[in-house]
């Protein structure tokens, strides 16, 4: 009934090279179906410092000029002023300039003759190499034809046609930018745009000051670049702030956010992927529909089927695009709100960047990025407003209750400064959100009504928040916010695996005889087993048998494979895996491999009640249920039905072999001859008794174990009865039924799936990047190899039963046992099992290693550590026996060092602070150089103007 | 400040509740309903939860419910227990004409039964009758208009068979006696009910608030007061333990019948 995703674990940090490409919002490559045109030619990228200079009007800049074909991109020292992404093939020519000795300047000039001056301040040989790097660049996006897209695609932009014709806007467009009805309607559009051109932006265009913020947006995008091309100045940022005007506003977000470039990159790929999956539906389609007439359904256009159809179509081609994210709630609103400014396509692929790298995991099934910024928020919220902080914990309030619709819904989230003091009064979490919801009702409205200013009144709330979100909270950068995010990962991918296990116990039919705990702990071998070999891709079943009456059947549920049941079992089974006991003189170690052998994949097959060639969580638990709770009869008659195929009640020859040879699969390991003796009795007296009750003895060959029988005889040979009397015959087989089989599964909690705990101190930080698995490996092989030359190298394997060593004699025995007797037996063990489980737990949290904790009490090897203790500590000592490290533990360092680095930090904060925001207040205050005294007037009363509702 | 918290408690008993139910079954809808009396066609989804409050008279008491208006969507479903936290009070939500809806009722109520407030009051509301209501009542129904929603909600659930019941509607999968029968096994509250014509709605919460532990509560809140000003855990600790004392066999005997 359910799905579980390792998809979680799998979190990596992103490269530095990924960095860069999100800091420049250049698509990265590696998103599958997204990047289809960057066919194999791998031109080198590269990066040189360099002096950007543009015309008269702007101050040149310093900073670093990159190379990541198809982009050129710049950006400035401070890593924000200035920064540009602009496609190679809108570059029309590349000049050297030729200036005074020693300078090194190119002249870049774009398609629309925008020329842009950059000074390569490096070394003349690292200039020439960048210059031959771009060159062939180009050359590659001039074979590709790009260079002839580009004017096709500019089309598209409104900004264009602002620019072009100076005479400014069409007849027929209405104050607020969207266009009057037209008798005529043959002039067609060719730019792309939202709902709002037919249905009207929201707001009052008057208020809005419409007008004026297109004549500085138009002033701005001639002077530096538009749409593919545009140039970002500390200008451009000002006039965001200031405010967009409705018609451009589509454009300057998929600008701004980079969606523009994989618009590009993917020309007609939406409209492709709408036709494809024509008429398909799935769990996310169905759920759209039921969303589609919810998403701000105030707004005219989506009153209409216009509007309606439109979103029906971005959100399901998302769907497809991305079917693992699917849809989530609050995408229909978002899509909603984006589609009323932009065309389907630009919303679709603004829609993607927003999913994918600015809101990484808001909306993916477990929501795992909206939780991980909660989690930051909360931790922001109590270092930067502790006031606050303190009393929500005095009167057990969630923030995040209230938070999470903001971050989904993009809401921003300097509230709570401004409202510092009524929150200060707040009891529970109902008032909290009853004086949220008040103060978004109020954002329209002025902040200071009894002032006598009227320019002070006409300042709203709205604005009011922006102002201190700006000035106040600019502390806040995305570094923090990185930081922060990855300190909490661990812990929310953990709460977010406890619950899907939760849910995963909860949701068994059935849980056999087992505890929760036990669950629990199959739970976390499936997931285990998981992680490493990921199941096949959860299929839902065919489109057209979908019905959703049903119910039941509706959701898809987790079935693993082959590989991964082995992976599973040999976590639980002691003979489903080879545990090889390495000693090297440094350290003591267990390598784990994974055993293969029929005898597991005929438990695969046994266990697949239901036929689908796979196994779900409930199969497991209840195959495992099937003979962990065995006394000896069970046992016998559960090995006997797992290798009777065909459910006869009779074995035949060939399987009384197999059977054999899973026996000697299962032993072989122990140590001594006892066990392969029993087998080989068994095999004797198998076929003694087998050939003596065949009804009309066919063969007289098969007698002696070690001549070959004859092949393939399929008829019934041994029955349950028989099977029952051979195995009870010998004292070492009948043992291993009695209880070894069912011990042999052990359910006990391993160490390596607990996430440790991320570490923010540089020591943490150097652990774990030490520890990683590979570096473990080679640091093995070292030491083996250390070993292996003082002569000390030496590998036992780990018997799985252990429980015989000396071939006895076999002696008369009575056949049968009274049954009840024997089940009391077992049922002890079981408990006895369990308690020795919890002493592992228990020791293996203590930082001492305890290598000489057996687990079962007859143990031929001694000197075997746990299980439990494997992973790190193991290694530690081998380090610290190795001399590498003269320290005293390890555990205490750490510590240690993380208080010194939070002291420092907090200094640090301290000094960084003002610093931060003495740099506001200047940038705020000055750069205002840019624009003419009459546009700056402009820009000042825009300060003041009305906000978007 | 526990000076004011306990004089308000005196008066009105604040009671939480929580309403959880597969998406577009019309929790927000039943709230809004019972809230100020309303009912909008199209309403957005909820995002997280909402939050509302009613106060509601039974004999000389006074009722303060705290309504937390849960997201129905799958993925939110991770979030539920911020909000059931703590709640004296459920309702979980089923759409008649949507048979798959009462299997998430369900396995909500299973939930909750396991995971929440052992002492919870749970009730179970099978919405939109008006839908599969006979003809008589939508034609004395006075909004026309809606007959957008009623589409709407058709292209929601696939053609079904009708179920061959004596029922006249044609949309409803979810036969009443089913989800009486199952809600008297499971010890919840029943009701069917429909956000648009109001039917119903009240009734649930008044039933709610007849079968809630009041003295229970008020002892609580007041243990929660005196823990807030003194940071002492005594209280609430014994009443906890009181609590399971006199629930926790009938609770579990629930849990393990489903």
């Amino acid at each position: 009934m359910s799905t579980i995703s390792t998809a979680l674990r799998h979190f990596k940090e992103p490269t530095k090279d990924q960095l860069t490409h999100i800091y420049f919002s250049i698509p990265l490559s590696g998103s599958g179906a997204i990047n289809e045109t960057n066919n194999g030619q791998e031109i080198e990228k590269m990066d040189i410092s360099a002096v950007l200079s543009l015309g008269e009007a702007e101050d040149s800049y310093a900073g670093k000029l990159h190379i990541i074909p198809p982009y050129l991109a710049f950006s400035s020292v401070d890593k924000k002023s200035v920064k540009f992404t602009v496609p190679l093939s809108t570059i029309r020519r590349v000049e050297r300039l030729n200036a005074r000795a020693g300078v090194y300047a190119l002249s870049l000039l774009t398609w629309h003759g925008m020329k842009i001056i950059v000074q390569l301040t490096s070394l003349r040989p690292t200039a020439d190499l960048f210059c031959s790097l771009l060159r062939d660049a180009l050359k590659v996006e001039l074979q590709r034809g790009q260079m002839k897209q580009v004017k096709t695609f500019v089309k598209t932009c409104y900004s264009e046609v602002l620019v072009s014709d100076s005479s400014s806007a069409p007849e027929n467009e209405r104050e607020d930018g969207s266009l009057e009805e037209k008798e005529g309607g043959s002039q067609d559009i060719q730019y792309h745009g939202g709902l709002g051109l037919k249905f009207k932006f929201p707001g009052d265009p008057k208020k809005l000051r419409e007008a004026s913020k297109i004549k500085l947006w138009t002033s701005y995008l001639r002077t530096h670049g538009r749409n593919l091309t545009l140039l970002r100045y500390p200008q451009c940022t000002r006039l965001v702030q200031v405010g967009l005007p409705n018609r451009l506003r589509g454009e300057m977000w998929e600008t701004l956010s980079g969606s523009i470039y994989l618009r590009f990159a993917n020309p007609g790929y939406y409209d492709r992927l709408l036709e494809e999956n024509l008429g398909r539906t799935s769990t996310s389609t169905e759920d759209i529909e039921k969303d589609l007439h919810r998403s701000l359904p105030e707004y005219a256009g989506y009153q209409s089927p216009d509007g309606i159809n439109a979103l029906r179509r971005v959100l399901r081609a998302y769907s497809f695009m991305n079917p693992e994210l699917g849809y989530c709630q609050a995408m229909n609103i978002l899509a909603a709100a984006i589609l009323i400014y932009m065309s389907e396509e630009q919303a679709f692929w603004l829609l993607e960047v927003l999913c994918s790298r600015l809101l990484p995991g808001y909306y993916s099934p477990s929501m795992h990025g909206t939780l991980l910024d909660q989690r930051v928020f909360e931790s922001l919220v109590q270092r930067y407003l502790p006031i606050i902080h303190e009393h929500f914990q005095l009167v057990d309030v969630q923030l995040s209750v209230a938070s999470l619709p903001w971050f989904l819904s993009l809401y921003i989230n300097t509230i709570l400064k401004i409202n510092g003091e009524q929150l200060l009064q707040i009891q529970d979490d109902g008032g909290f959100l009853n004086l949220m919801r008040d103060y978004f009702a109020s954002l329209g409205d002025s902040a200071h009504p009894d002032s006598s200013d009227p320019r002070a009144r006409s300042i709203t709330i709205f604005q009011e928040l922006l102002l201190v979100s700006f000035r106040e909270f600019s502390i806040i950068t995305d570094d923090i916010i990185h930081s922060e995010r990855k300190r909490f990962r661990g812990e929310i991918t953990h709460s977010i695996e406890a619950f899907a296990k939760r849910g995963a116990v909860r949701n068994l039919r059935s849980l056999g005889r087992f505890t929760k705990e036990q669950v629990g702990v199959i739970y976390d071998a499936l997931y285990g087993a998981m992680c490493i070999v990921p199941p096949p891709p959860v299929a839902a079943p065919p489109p057209t048998l979908f019905t959703t009456g049903e119910g039941q059947e509706d959701k898809p549920e987790t079935r693993i494979g082959l590989r991964t049941f082995r992976h599973f079992l040999s976590e639980i089974a002691t003979w489903a895996r080879d545990d090889k006991i390495v000693m090297n003189g440094f350290q003591q170690r267990v390598d784990r491999e994974v055993a293969e052998h029929e005898f597991i994949d005929r438990l695969f097959y046994f266990w697949d009640v239901g036929c689908h060639g796979a196994l779900s969580f409930q199969d497991l638990v209840s195959g495992l249920d099937g003979v962990m709770f065995n006394d000896l009869m069970e046992n016998i008659e559960w090995f006997f039905n797992l290798h009777d195929k065909n459910k006869d009640g009779f074995l035949t020859k060939d399987e009384v072999l197999t059977l054999s040879e899973s026996f000697l699969f299962i032993f072989r390991y122990e140590i001594g001859d006892a066990y392969l003796g029993a087998v080989s009795r068994f095999m004797t007296n198998a076929f003694e008794y087998g050939d003596a009750l065949l009804p009309q003895p066919e063969s007289k060959d098969g007698e002696a174990p070690s001549s070959p029988l004859p092949i393939g005889t399929n008829q019934p040979y041994l029955n349950l009865a028989t099977f029952r009397m051979v195995v009870l015959a010998d004292e070492v087989l009948e043992s291993f039924f009695e209880t070894d089989l069912s011990e042999s599964f052990k359910l006990e909690h391993h160490p390596e799936l607990d996430i440790p705990p991320s570490q923010s101190g540089l020591l943490g930080d150097l652990w774990s990047s030490i520890a990683t698995d590979s570096n473990k490996k080679i640091f093995n092989m070292f030491t083996d190899e250390l070993g292996k030359t003082i002569g000390k190298h030496q590998v036992v394997h780990k018997p799985s039963i252990g429980r015989y060593t000396k071939l006895e004699e076999p002696k008369a025995r009575e056949s049968l046992l009274t049954p009840t007797l024997r089940k009391s037996l077992s049922k002890a063990s079981l408990s006895g099992t369990s308690a020795a489980s919890s002493t592992v737990a228990a020791s293996s949290s203590t930082s001492t290693l305890s290598v000489n904790t057996t687990l079962e009490p007859p143990k031929p090897v001694s000197q075997v550590p746990d299980s439990a203790s494997l992973s790190a500590l193991p290694l530690l000592k081998a380090v610290n026996a190795a001399a590498l490290m003269e320290r005293t533990p390890f555990a205490i360092d750490d510590v240690k060092d993380d208080e010194d680095e939070d002291e420092d930090e907090d200094e640090f904060d301290k000094d960084n602070d003002d610093r931060v925001l003495d740099e506001v207040d200047a940038f705020l205050e000055a750069h205002d150089s840019g624009l003419t005294d009459a546009d700056k007037q402009v820009a000042n009363d825009l300060l003041h103007a009305e906000p978007l509702k | 400040m526990s000076d004011s918290a306990s004089g308000s408690a005196d008066k009105s008993v604040q009671v939480k509740l929580v309403l959880l139910g597969e998406a577009a079954v019309g929790k927000s809808s039943v709230v809004l309903r019972f809230v100020s009396n309303e009912f909008q066609a199209n309403k957005e989804p909820t995002i997280g939860a909402a939050f509302l409050t009613q106060k509601c008279r039974l004999e000389d008491r006074i009722l303060r419910y705290e309504i937390w208006d849960t997201a129905g969507q799958e993925r939110f479903h991770s979030l539920a227990p911020m909000y059931y936290r703590n709640a004296q009070a459920a309702v979980v939500v089923y759409d008649v004409t949507k048979a798959s809806s009462l299997e998430k009722a369900k396995s909500w109520v299973k939930e909750l039964q396991r995971q929440a407030n052992p002492n919870i009051v749970i009730a179970l509301a099978g919405n939109k009758i008006d839908l599969v209501q006979p003809s008589a009542s939508s034609s004395s129904s006075t909004s026309s208009p809606e007959s957008e929603d009623e589409a709407d909600d058709a292209t929601a659930t696939p053609d079904e068979a009708p179920p061959t019941g004596t029922e006249p509607e044609s949309l409803r999968q979810v036969p009443r006696e089913e989800a009486q029968a199952y809600a008297t096994e499971a010890g919840l509250l029943f009701f069917e009910t429909s956000a648009k014509t109001g039917e119903g709605v009240v009734e649930i919460f008044t039933e709610i608030a007849k079968k809630i532990p009041i003295e229970h509560i008020l002892a609580a809140t007041r243990g929660n007061g005196a823990r807030s000003a003194s940071g002492n855990p005594r209280a609430e600790g014994s009443q906890q333990s009181n609590v399971n004392l006199n629930e926790d066999p009938n609770k579990s005997k629930d849990a393990c019948n489903c």
